[in-house]
């Protein structure tokens, strides 16, 4: 679970660019967006392809999405629960 | 002369949709709550097979005739024929003069699934068919519509996402009461495409039930195709010829949310405020409305701002209102056209619509619309239509009463408040982007250098080998004025857009100007062509998987406007013009509009357009250019078809507003003006150009330059020096005859560029033979399509 928590926050920085960000910069338990990373709702979007793209994970509803993106913890929960 | 009030009035309406073809048939789906949506058949999608879409049910090429054209056109000239056969129009113009005709029509989809199908050959089976990319531009249905019409008004389109059909008829609506036209053609086609199912697909905005508006559990729109079209005329005019008036456009508002690039403003704020204007308009209170034709698109975001802004506007009293969305999908920029053909019948047979698909009212809204058809007396309908980038039109229908003794006065409806001063609007500032330099300074170093440097491109999906002479804008900045959170989204158009308007609109006015004050107009003719291309390349390459949304929001051609007024805070009026060569003109004439009106104070005109490896590609197959092509030569090229001048692209943003405001401007602009030619004739060219003068007061005697698109092209190019000489002969004096396009290669926002060189001409900054002080932009379009303005210094 924490590696793959590690694995995604190294996605977030590298698929978002976020520069002068640390992994360690990223609480696992915070909501991913909304929460200083200033990531916005296109990002949220963005990080449902990068799901789809790397563990095979469709969403097609934004109720799925909103929930799975509740805290990294969360997602990488979700995750596992649903990677193919 | 009689200020006789000019009011738009509806004589004729075509529809064509899902729920039918022709508006008696979808009158009578509506009557019995009969739904159109089926299954996607038009095309395989992986993804979405399952969904119901709003797909016409007919052949549509088959009932177009031998129109040619893509989906979108062909759509859009079926409902056109309906409706100008309905208004009496099938058989010629009679009394009304064919220069007295205009076309306004939205579009945000064009020819994309003709480009779909050429990016499927080329990626899966390496076959290049160039075909389909003919009828790829947004501006085709105007086009084609103009040219069958035979009309010689004014015509354009414009491109604002799903408010584009509604704001077409605002802006045709100001083409009456300006006394531009006298009947103007307004409405709206859009196809179903790859690029918009997959698009709204990845902001997870389709709901695969088939859309529940205002549904406790609705999840997302079900996406349609379809054209609607109005003939819209001024009463005086079809009164006098005795045609049967359906219904009075009685106001129109549009705002910005400049909020966000796809989601709604929560509160509905921006929705709100269109609503006001429009009522404002018509001089109407909110009791006066009898029926709200919603936007009621079914996702979660829009239909509870929406409902929130109806409670704003209208307290515990919202009236009985229904979103026809799943009787045949949210069909885009066709959507507030459909929804205008709609409200007129609603008038003529006081009945409304219901809201198929709504079952279960929801709570945190409130409000419940009108589920089936029912009869209901009707004065006025309010239609609602609001687009990506919170670009938001309202518009007001009002039941026409053919016993009441026409307007004697000039109604309270949308009155021109002032003209321009003496020498025109100001022009407070101005941001460019260009192969030439990314200042008047550097543009004027690179006239007089020749022109700016021809730069190689390549095509590499395309020709491994082969390169392209291009003008390239090469580094513009967006490093320093940009940071990476604020770019990492946006495209590289929208990143020249944004660094050309901080340069045109300073801190200072925008902190002067109340936001709702400032209307931002920045067409484009292609949009940011290279994400465009990425989001359907990575559709046909993985099938569907994982579609791009931050792609698909800066693919739209909207999204150039938007990201200003998100930027800048400008919640006034928000509009994309996409036509052709005289896509920066129609941005002029509509900016123009907004200051004429009062509605804004500041007003923000541009354009932008970029190089991409595609059309290139289809210009070399073409044998439109190669490796050999020379850089361009405005009047010294003498180049025969089929060659073309290089290619090029850029960006410039102008800021208008009333000259007493200005303390230094650049420039003064006036007599803006769009029309359309049939044929060639210079003497009648250069008669347009000086009657435009002459209504504002400006001799023809004044001009000194004529500033033309001449591109090194023979037969254009004399063409240009014919008007020109014309021009001189009927002013008694010689008038100069110069080009640009050497400064910015070939492309439709070009004559942006070319109202920067002639600020630079009136300024001394660029050198002609002998001093400049009145220069006349003038552009025009293959298409016969143009615009003109005249800058004095």
């Amino acid at each position: 679970m924490e590696t793959l928590i590690e694995e995604l926050k190294t996605k977030i920085i590298a698929g978002f660019n976020l520069e002068g960000v640390t992994p360690g910069d990223i609480n696992p338990d915070a909501p991913i967006f909304g929460s200083g990373l200033e990531l916005d709702s296109i990002d949220a979007l963005e990080l449902v392809a990068i799901l789809e793209q790397d563990y095979g994970i469709v969403i097609l509803e934004r109720s799925v999405a909103d929930k799975a993106f509740t805290s990294l913890r969360i997602l990488a929960e979700f995750i596992n629960a649903n990677r193919t | 002369m009689s200020q006789r009030r000019r009011s738009p009035v509806i004589t004729g309406t075509g529809l064509i949709c899902a729920a039918g073809c022709g508006v008696s048939s979808v009158w009578k789906s509506l009557q019995t709550n009969h739904s159109g949506l089926r299954p996607l058949t038009l095309f395989s999608s992986p993804r979405f097979s399952g969904h119901l879409v709003g797909q016409v049910a007919e052949e549509v090429a088959a009932l177009a005739g031998k129109i040619r054209g893509s989906r979108s056109d062909q759509l859009a000239w079926i409902a056109a024929r309906e409706a100008l056969a309905a208004a009496g129009f099938a058989g010629g113009w009679g009394k009304v003069a064919p220069t007295r005709v205009g076309v306004m029509l939205g579009a945000t989809v064009g020819g994309m699934l003709g480009a779909e199908t050429f990016l499927a050959a080329l990626l899966r089976e390496h076959k290049r068919r160039f075909g389909p990319l003919r009828f790829h531009e947004c501006a085709g249905a105007a086009d084609l519509c103009a040219r069958q019409m035979g009309a010689r008004g004014p015509v354009a389109t414009l491109s604002t996402a799903c408010s584009a059909g509604a704001m077409a008829l605002f802006a045709a609506a100001e083409l009456i009461v300006q006394g531009e036209a006298d009947v103007v053609l307004a409405g709206a086609g859009d196809s179903l495409s790859r690029l918009t199912l997959n698009g709204f697909g990845s902001l997870l905005l389709l709901d695969p039930h088939g859309c529940r508006p205002f549904d406790a559990r609705r999840a997302g729109i079900s996406l349609g195709e379809g054209a609607a079209m109005l003939v819209l005329e001024d009463e005086a005019t079809a009164r006098a010829r005795g045609a049967t008036i359906l219904a009075r456009l009685a106001g129109w508002g549009a705002s910005c949310d400049a909020f966000h690039a796809t989601a709604p403003q929560p509160e509905g704020r921006g929705a709100l405020a269109a609503m006001q204007r429009a009522l404002a308009g018509a001089a109407l209170r909110p009791q006066e409305i009898d029926f709200v034709s919603t936007h009621g698109t079914a996702t979660p975001d829009n239909d509870a701002m929406e409902a929130a802004a109806l409670k704003r506007l209208f307290g515990a009293a919202v009236p009985p209102f229904s979103s026809v969305k799943r009787f045949f999908g949210h069909t885009l920029a066709a959507s507030g056209a459909i929804k205008a053909v709609l409200a007129v019948q609603s008038l003529r047979a006081q009945a409304v619509p219901g809201t198929p698909g709504f079952e279960v009212a929801d709570d945190k809204i409130g409000l419940a619309p009108v589920r089936e058809f029912r009869p209901l007396a009707l004065s006025r309908i309010l239609s609602n239509s609001f687009g990506f980038g919170g670009n938001n039109v309202a518009l007001v229908f009002e039941k026409f009463d053919s016993e009441a003794i026409p307007h004697q006065e000039p109604p309270a409806s949308h009155p021109i408040l002032r003209q321009p001063a003496a020498k025109g609007w100001a022009i407070l500032g101005a941001g460019v982007v260009s192969p030439a330099g990314h200042s008047l300074a550097e543009i004027a170093a690179a006239f007089r250098a020749g022109g700016a440097p021809v730069a190689d491109f390549k095509v590499p999906a395309l020709f491994p080998d082969a390169q392209a002479k291009v003008y390239a804008c090469g580094e513009f900045g967006a490093e320093r004025f940009l940071d990476p959170a604020r770019r990492r989204n946006l495209s590289r158009l929208q990143q020249m857009t944004l660094v050309a308007t901080r340069a045109a609109l300073s801190p200072q006015m925008v902190a002067a100007t109340r936001p709702e004050q400032i209307c931002v107009v920045i067409g484009t003719g292609l949009g940011s062509l290279a994400n465009t291309a990425a989001f359907v390349e990575n559709l046909i390459l993985k099938d569907e998987r994982a579609p791009r949304p931050a792609l698909f929001a800066s693919s739209v051609h909207n999204s150039l406007a938007a990201q200003v007024a998100i930027e800048q805070g400008c919640a006034g009026l928000n509009s994309t013009p996409v036509q052709r060569e005289i896509t920066f003109e129609t941005a002029l004439w509509q900016a123009a509009t907004e200051l004429r009106t009062g509605r804004a104070e500041l007003a923000l005109a541009g354009a932008a357009d970029e190089l991409q490896q595609y059309p290139l590609a289809a210009g070399l197959r073409w044998g439109w250019w190669n490796e050999l092509s020379p850089a361009i030569r405005p009047f010294a090229n003498a180049l025969a078809k089929p060659a073309r001048p290089l290619p090029g692209e850029g960006c410039a943003v102008f800021t208008l507003g009333p000259a007493e405001t200005a303390a230094q401007p650049l420039g003064f602009v006036s007599a803006i003006r769009l029309g359309r030619s049939q044929t060639l004739h210079a003497e009648a060219e250069a008669r347009w150009i000086i009657e435009t003068l002459e209504r504002e007061h400006i001799a023809a005697g004044e001009v000194d330059l004529l500033l033309t698109g001449a591109n090194g092209l023979r037969e254009p190019d004399d063409f240009d020096q014919a008007v020109a000489a014309a021009c001189s002969r009927q002013a008694g004096r010689t008038i100069l005859c110069h080009g640009y396009k050497h400064g910015c290669g070939e492309h439709y926002s070009a004559s942006a560029f070319g109202f920067l060189t002639a600020i630079g001409l009136v300024r001394g900054d660029i050198p002609a033979e002998r001093p400049v002080r009145t220069v006349v932009l003038w552009t025009r379009s293959p298409s016969g399509t143009k615009g003109m303005c005249c800058i004095r210094g």
